[in-house]
C-alpha cells in the first residue's frame, strides 16, 4: 500500500500531445478512478504509471519515491488487464505464482500465497485448469488472483470488467468494492462506464483530450461538474442542457422557460447571473429535478410547477423517463410510474432548480462557481 | 412449395455436377501421381525388363537390387560408394540449418511483432526483401564472404548459407503468427517481473507450436531440395544428396541404370515426402491459424 503522486506528466508521439500535463495525487488505500471518453489518454497514463511507456516530462512517485525511470518490474505495481492476459500455456496455479517465481519466492511460500489468493477469490477448485478452459468471469477472477497474489504497492486495473456480460459486470463490480474495503489496497482503475466509476471511486478524475477536466468524489462530481462535459458524461441518463435566456423579475435574475406556456424560474445563485441579463446560458438540470408535482415539494423556494407536452415516455422499471420539449431542447425527467403521461397530452411537471447549475454556451465552463 | 419443386429439379443437375467434379478431380490426381508411379515401377524392374517393357508395364516380380545399388554401390563420378554418404551430409546440412534458422525467426518474430522500437516495421520490410532475392543473384557475393569467413567448402558454411538465407522467411513466419499474440500478455509478463528471454521461453515459445511446426517442414523441405547453393559451395565431402543425385544420374559406363536413378531420386525425395506425410495437417493448420479469429 502506497500513495501515489502524478506531477506535471506530459506524454507526446511526436508532434501529438497524448497527455497535456497531468497532476493527481491519491493518498494511501484509495481508490481512484480514471474515466473518459477513448481517445482520452486514460490509457496511456496507466501505462505510464505502470513504466509500459515511457512519459515525455513530468514526474510519478510511488510512496514518495520518485519512480519515472523505473523499470516496470521494479516499481512493484499489479496490473489487471482488460483482456485478462493470463498465460495461456500455464495453469490457473502456475499463472497465480509467476510473478512470486520470477521475485524468487520460495516454493512453499509461494504455495501458501496460491491458497491464500484463491480462497479469497473462490477459485481454489480451479487451480489445475488451463485459462482456455475458463468462463469470462473465471478469468477475471484468476487475474485478480494474479495482482493480488503479490501483494504489490499498488494496484492497476485496465478496464476490467469490460469484456463480461451485463449482469456478471454488476456482481463483479460489488466484489471488486468489497475486496478493496477488505484489503485496504491503493487502486487505480480505469473506466469508460460512469456506472463503474461513480459506484466504485474514492475519487474520480474526469479526462478528456489528455487533461484532467476534474478530480473529486464521484458526489462532487455529479453534483458539482466542473464544466459541460464532465456534467454530460457523469450521469444516465445524462444531465439536461437546457439553453435558456436570463431576465429580471423585481430586481431578480430568472430563467426563461418556454414549455406549454413561458414561466421564469429562479436559480438558487443569482449573483452569478445578473452580468448576464437579457443573454442566453445553459441551465443544467438532472431528470430526477423534474418530476411530477410532489405535495412535499409544493411551494419550496426553487421550485416551479408547469405543464409540458410529452413527446414520448420510456418506462424504466422503477421510474418512467418522460421526454419532452423546453426552450427547443429535448428534455429527460423521471417520474413515478403511476403518473400518466400520454403522448402528446400536456401535464404539469415539478422544477427543482435547487441542484442546478449554468454552463456558458459557447466556452462550456461553469458560471455559477 | 415452389422452393422443394426446384430443389427436385435441381437435384438430379447437382447429382451429375458432383459426378463430373470428381471425375475431373480423379483425372488430375492421377496425372500429377502418373511421375510417381512411373518412378516406383521403374525402379522396381531390372535392367532387362526396362530395356524391353514399357514405361507403364508392371515389373515381372518385386526386385529391390536398383534400390540397394542406389543407396551403397552406385557410382557418383569417380566413386562408387552409393548416395548414403550424401544422404546423411544432406542431414548434418539440413537439421542444423533449420534448427537455428527456425530459432532466429522465432526470435525476430519476437521481437519485431511484442517489442516494436522505432523503426521496427523498416527493418521487416527489409527483412522480407530477402524472401524475393533469387538464389543466383547471392552466389558470388557469398563464395567471397564464405572464404573471407574460412568456411567455404564445408559443411558449416552450407550451413551458413542456408541459415542466411532462410531466416528472412522464418522471420515472416513467426513475425505474423505473433501479430494475433496480444501485447498484454507481454505487458503483464514483464510486469510479473519476467525479462525478455524468460517471456519468450516461458510464455510465448510454449504457444508457438502451430508456427514452429509449418517453419520446420518449410525450410526442411527447401534446405533438402537445395541443389544451387549445395553444388555452388559444397567440398567433396560434403556434397549433399542432390548433388549426388545429379552425379549418379550423369555418371554411365554404357547404358544408363534407369532403375538405379529411379530408386535413387525416390531415395532422395524420401524424407520431405515423409515429413508432409505425418505433419501436413499441422502445417495446413498453422498456416490459417491467426488468420481467422476464433
Amino acid at each position: 500500500m502506497a500513495n501515489l503522486t502524478i506531477d506535471n506528466v506530459k506524454k507526446s508521439y511526436g508532434k501529438t500531445e497524448i497527455l497535456k500535463g497531468i497532476n493527481i495525487s491519491i493518498e494511501a488505500g484509495e481508490f481512484l478512478i480514471l474515466v473518459g471518453p477513448s481517445g482520452c489518454g486514460k490509457s496511456t497514463l496507466m501505462n505510464s504509471i505502470a513504466g509500459l511507456e515511457e512519459v515525455t516530462e513530468g514526474r510519478i512517485l510511488i510512496a514518495d519515491k520518485d519512480v519515472t525511470y523505473t523499470s516496470p518490474k521494479d516499481r512493484d505495481i499489479a496490473m489487471v488487464f482488460q483482456s485478462y492476459a493470463l498465460y495461456p500455456n500455464m495453469t490457473v496455479e502456475q499463472n497465480i505464482s509467476f510473478g512470486l517465481e520470477m521475485r524468487k519466492v520460495p516454493k512453499a511460500e509461494r504455495d501458501t500465497e496460491i491458497q491464500r489468493v484463491a480462497e479469497l477469490l473462490q477459485i481454489s477448485h480451479l487451480l489445475d485448469r488451463k485459462p482456455a478452459q475458463l468462463s469470462g468471469g473465471q478469468r477475471q477472477r484468476v487475474a485478480m488472483g494474479r495482482a493480488l497474489a503479490r501483494r504489490p504497492q499498488l494496484y492497476l486495473f485496465d478496464e476490467p470488467l469490460s469484456n463480461l456480460d451485463a449482469k456478471l459486470r454488476v456482481e463483479m463490480r460489488t466484489e471488486i468494492k468489497k475486496l478493496h474495503k477488505k484489503l485496504g489496497t491503493t487502486i487505480v482503475y480505469v473506466t469508460h462506464d460512469q456506472i463503474e466509476a461513480m459506484t466504485l471511486a474514492d475519487r474520480i478524475a474526469v479526462m478528456k483530450d489528455g487533461e484532467v477536466q476534474q478530480l473529486g468524489t464521484p458526489q462532487e462530481i455529479y453534483d458539482n461538474p466542473a464544466n459541460l462535459f464532465v456534467a454530460g458524461f457523469m450521469g444516465s441518463p445524462a444531465m439536461n442542457f437546457i439553453p435558456a435566456k436570463v431576465i429580471e423579475q423585481n430586481g431578480t435574475p430568472m430563467l426563461e422557460l418556454a414549455a406549454h406556456r413561458t414561466s421564469a424560474i429562479p436559480f438558487p445563485r443569482p449573483d452569478s447571473l445578473t452580468q448576464r441579463i437579457g443573454e442566453t446560458v445553459l441551465l443544467g438540470l438532472r431528470p430526477e429535478m423534474i418530476t411530477e408535482p410532489q405535495p412535499h415539494k409544493e411551494g419550496q423556494e426553487f421550485v416551479m410547477t408547469t405543464g409540458v407536452e410529452v413527446e414520448v415516455t420510456e418506462p424504466m422499471g422503477a421510474d418512467t423517463m418522460i421526454i419532452t420539449r423546453i426552450n427547443d431542447a429535448e428534455i429527460n425527467c423521471r417520474s413515478n410510474p403511476g403518473y400518466l403521461a400520454e403522448s402528446g397530452s400536456v401535464i404539469d411537471m415539478m422544477f427543482d432548480t435547487s441542484k442546478a447549475v449554468i454552463f456558458d454556451p459557447k466556452t462550456g465552463q461553469r458560471l455559477d462557481i | 412449395m415452389k422452393n422443394n419443386s426446384t430443389a427436385r429439379n435441381t437435384s438430379g443437375v447437382t447429382k451429375l455436377l458432383r459426378i463430373a467434379l470428381y471425375s475431373v478431380l480423379l483425372i488430375m490426381a492421377f496425372f500429377y501421381l502418373m511421375p510417381l508411379i512411373i518412378m516406383l515401377l521403374t525402379s522396381l524392374k531390372d535392367a532387362e525388363e526396362v530395356r524391353n517393357g514399357t514405361l507403364l508395364s508392371l515389373p515381372g516380380s518385386l526386385n529391390f537390387d536398383s534400390w540397394s545399388k542406389a543407396w551403397s554401390g552406385a557410382c557418383t563420378g569417380s566413386t562408387c560408394t552409393g548416395i548414403s554418404p550424401y544422404f546423411l551430409n544432406s542431414f548434418k546440412i539440413v537439421i542444423p540449418a533449420v534448427a537455428i534458422s527456425t530459432l532466429l525467426g522465432a526470435i525476430n518474430g519476437y521481437v519485431i511483432s511484442l517489442w516494436k522500437f522505432r523503426g521496427s516495421n523498416l527493418f521487416f520490410a527489409a527483412l522480407l526483401l530477402g524472401c524475393f532475392i533469387p538464389f543466383q543473384v547471392v552466389l558470388l557475393p557469398m563464395a567471397q564472404t564464405l572464404g573471407w569467413l574460412g568456411i567455404a567448402s564445408s559443411t558449416t558454411g552450407l550451413i551458413f548459407v542456408h541459415v542466411v538465407y532462410g531466416v528472412a522467411f522464418t522471420t515472416l513466419f513467426f513475425r505474423n503468427f505473433y501479430q494475433s499474440i496480444p501485447g498484454e500478455l507481454v505487458k503483464a509478463a514483464r510486469l510479473d517481473g519476467a525479462g525478455f528471454f524468460t517471456i519468450f521461453y516461458r510464455i510465448i515459445l510454449p504457444v508457438s507450436t502451430p508456427i514452429i511446426v509449418v517453419t520446420v517442414i518449410w525450410q526442411f523441405t527447401q534446405i533438402w531440395n537445395d541443389f544451387l547453393f549445395g553444388v555452388a559451395f559444397s567440398g567433396f565431402d560434403s556434397q549433399p544428396v542432390t548433388v549426388a543425385l545429379n552425379n549418379l544420374v550423369n555418371t554411365s559406363f554404357g547404358g544408363k541404370e534407369y532403375n538405379v536413378d529411379m530408386a535413387a531420386a525416390i531415395i532422395a525425395a524420401l524424407p520431405t515426402i515423409v515429413v508432409y506425410v505425418f505433419a501436413g495437417k499441422y502445417f495446413v493448420r498453422g498456416l490459417t491459424a491467426g488468420a481467422v479469429k476464433g
